[in-house]
């Protein structure tokens, strides 16, 4: 890299003893989900588009791994086949050890848009995945209670979803989907359309709720400090078609807070994503000269 | 404030921008009132329009001549009258007078504002013949019939197209092949088959609404946010239970929609469902008072229909506010109602979470 770096960047794959046997821990926790070889081509109207290659990970219990990559790359396809809602072409999806073969309530998912039931309120939207298991009203009315003091927005629960936020509506769909208690939840840039205050609101918020119910989730991002800033893991993708490009454990020391943001640790690794995710292209380094 | 003048009258004018409310009420005044307006000044003025002469006085009609049959309570036309006039001024006999007049077809608004009123109390002309609110009701009840079987038919089949391409495929085809059809072509066959009291003109009206309410509803069902069925699978919603607890839901405030336009819909095959087998309902009183040309009973009866019309699309719109509580903020009266019966301490006081709600909502609607 050419300009002058003030100061020295460890390396990324230095890790301090307690990061060490944070990824030892879990290392020996079992596989939620793995992702064996998955291939996707969508038969368009111009052909076929090869939007996913060969994708191989491992997702384990409790872990927080993100997927990044830059837009276009296949993250969104890649969470949909996940989640089940899309099939792969080539490769499958094992959830505990099965087959995934459709959407299904042990994979709970938060999308990107607002996709909270505008005809429900809050809470009826929390109860929801529980109604759909049979579970009885009064039962899934006092969980739906539960999920949304865990999320803060105990207040709320006769509002409808138009009267919320956007970020309240991310946090009520992340509370319906946990109500399931599926057992990987899936997030699309679920903060993708949230302005910088509510989003570091939201990140801080979901690292709590993630350490206190030790959920297992994969969430997806283009932004590279939130991967930083969240992750056990990240999956940095790259394009044409939809491949893994690294598996970067990284070297930030938990619990997590903002001001780790400048920490040498989270800049190394903050740095390499940069490299993986936006290479300097001949034009740029025209530009830059 | 001349450029305050500007931007109101800017504003009258300005693409996709709701008007003030106080220019909105007097829009609407305006709608009505400018129709009004013109029919009484085509009626009151006389030197506007009246082509004919109703004579009042035939003058001396012992003079023979071309015009010699105008007699008195005639409607003539203007040049007979002064022709007829010609002739008596030339023998030196008495001439005629009368008022200008506008055809008979055309009745002023105050006599068919009459007529709205004795029309109904005007005994039937013939024996077993009904009054005029009976007809009316039995308009209305054809209606009625006609429009709930073919919703009860409609409305479900509709759903299954728009959410299943299996239904979609075997149905749809041949809806939009009888779609085409005028449904009056059906009303000899319906008389044939179904005899000549009311069943004929029920199916006549179930034909002109059930084939067009088949496409409406399934293209409704078909708009309704693949995403929103999307995260009810990830929550574990099944089939059956992603039509009831989803798509039917998500779809109703524009299905109830559907449904004021649809009764527009049917109201435009009821003079053809009532004139086939025994002529009924306020279609039969029309017919029968255009034999008689009584028009301005014509005029009142049209008029009714359209405010039967008017006044069921506005009852159901207003119903339409409190059935879909998560569309449209309620109309501020509910909360007053709600706070008489009690209910203040969730209506009156905001709790603190709602007041901050309320905060956050306006920052992002600022944004
Ligand atoms: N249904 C589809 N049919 C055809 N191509 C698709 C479809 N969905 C996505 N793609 C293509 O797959 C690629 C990856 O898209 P996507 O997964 O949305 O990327 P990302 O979420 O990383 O921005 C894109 O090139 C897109 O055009
Ligand atoms: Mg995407």
């Amino acid at each position: 890299m050419t300009g002058a770096t003030h100061f020295e960047l460890p390396d990324y794959h230095e890790q301090s003893p307690p990061v060490r046997e944070r990824f030892a821990q879990l290392d020996a926790r079992p596989v939620v989900m793995r992702v064996d070889h998955l291939g996707k081509t969508f038969l368009g109207a111009q052909g076929e588009v090869q939007a996913l290659g060969d994708i191989e990970f491992d997702v384990r219990r409790g872990e927080f791994i993100s997927v990044i990559g830059p837009s276009g790359c296949g993250k969104s396809t890649l969470i949909r086949i996940l989640a089940g809602l899309d099939y792969p072409t080539e490769g499958a999806v094992m959830l505990d050890g099965e087959p995934v073969i459709g959407p299904g309530a042990d994979r709970g998912m938060v999308f990107q848009g607002y996709t909270l039931f505008p005809w429900l309120t809050v809470e009826k939207n929390v109860m929801f995945g529980l109604k759909m298991k049979g579970v009885k009203r009064r039962e899934a009315r006092e969980q739906a209670r539960h999920w949304l003091e865990v999320v803060g927005l105990s207040g709320f629960a006769g509002h409808y979803p138009k009267q919320l936020s956007g970020g309240m509506k991310q946090r009520v769909a992340i509370a319906r989907a946990l109500a399931n208690q599926p057992r990987i939840l899936l997030m699309d840039e679920p903060f993708g359309a949230l302005d910088a205050q509510t989003r570091a609101h939201m990140q801080a918020h979901l690292l709590k709720i993630w350490r206190d119910l030790d959920v297992t989730i994969l969430f997806i991002t283009h932004d590279l400090d939130e991967a930083v800033y969240l992750s056990d893991r990240i999956v940095a993708m790259g394009t044409g078609p939809g491949h893994v490009q690294e598996m970067i454990e990284v070297p930030v020391e938990r619990p997590r807070s903002p001001e780790q943001f400048l920490s040498g640790p989270f800049l190394a690794t903050k740095k390499r994503l940069e490299e993986l995710i936006h290479p300097r292209t001949e034009e740029m380094r025209a530009l830059e000269a | 404030m001349s450029r305050q003048k500007n931007t109101a009258g800017a504003r009258l004018f300005a693409v996709r921008q709701d008007v003030s409310p106080r220019a909105r009420a007097v829009l609407t005044a305006l709608a009505f009132a400018l129709p009004l307006l013109m029919w009484s000044a085509v009626s009151y003025t006389p030197f506007i329009w009246h082509p004919y002469v109703l004579v009042e006085d035939p003058g001396d009609t012992t003079v023979a001549g071309k015009y010699d049959y105008v007699r008195e309570g005639q409607r003539v036309e203007l040049a007979e009258f002064e022709g007829r006039n010609r002739e008596l001024a030339a023998a030196g006999k008495q001439l005629a007078t009368g008022e200008r007049a506008n055809p008979i077809y055309l009745p002023a608004p105050h006599e068919v504002a009459r007529a709205f009123v004795t029309a109904f109390g005007t005994e039937p002309q013939r024996r077993g013949d009904q009054w005029l609110h009976e007809s009316l009701w039995h308009s209305c009840q054809i209606i009625f019939w006609g429009f709930i079987y073919s919703a009860m038919l409609g409305v479900p089949i509709g759903v299954l197209c728009g959410s299943l391409s299996f239904f979609s495929r075997l149905v749809e085809p041949f809806v939009d092949f009888v779609r085409y059809m005028p449904a009056p072509v059906f009303g000899a066959l319906a008389v044939a088959i179904l005899g000549l009291k009311d069943e004929p003109k029920i199916t006549i009206i179930f034909i002109g609404t059930f084939f067009q309410m088949v496409l409406v509803v399934s293209n409704t069902t078909r708009q309704l946010d693949g995403a929103l069925i999307e995260a009810a699978q990830t929550l574990g919603a099944k089939n059956r239970q992603l039509l009831a607890r989803v798509v039917v839901p998500g779809i109703l405030p524009n299905l109830y929609r559907d449904m004021r336009i649809l009764i527009g819909w049917a109201w435009t095959y009821l003079v053809v469902a009532e004139l086939i087998g025994e002529k009924s309902g306020i279609s039969a009183f029309i017919y029968q008072q255009q034999r008689y040309r009584n028009f301005e009973n014509v005029y009142a009866a049209i008029a009714m229909i359209g405010l039967i019309g008017l006044f069921t699309d506005q009852i159901l719109a207003f119903i339409g506010r409190f059935l879909f509580p998560w569309e449209n903020e309620r109309p501020r009266f509910f909360y007053r109602i709600q706070r008489l019966f009690g209910g203040a301490r969730e209506g009156g006081s905001d709790t603190q979470a709602q007041a901050q709600a309320r905060v956050a909502v306006k920052a992002e609607a600022s944004r």
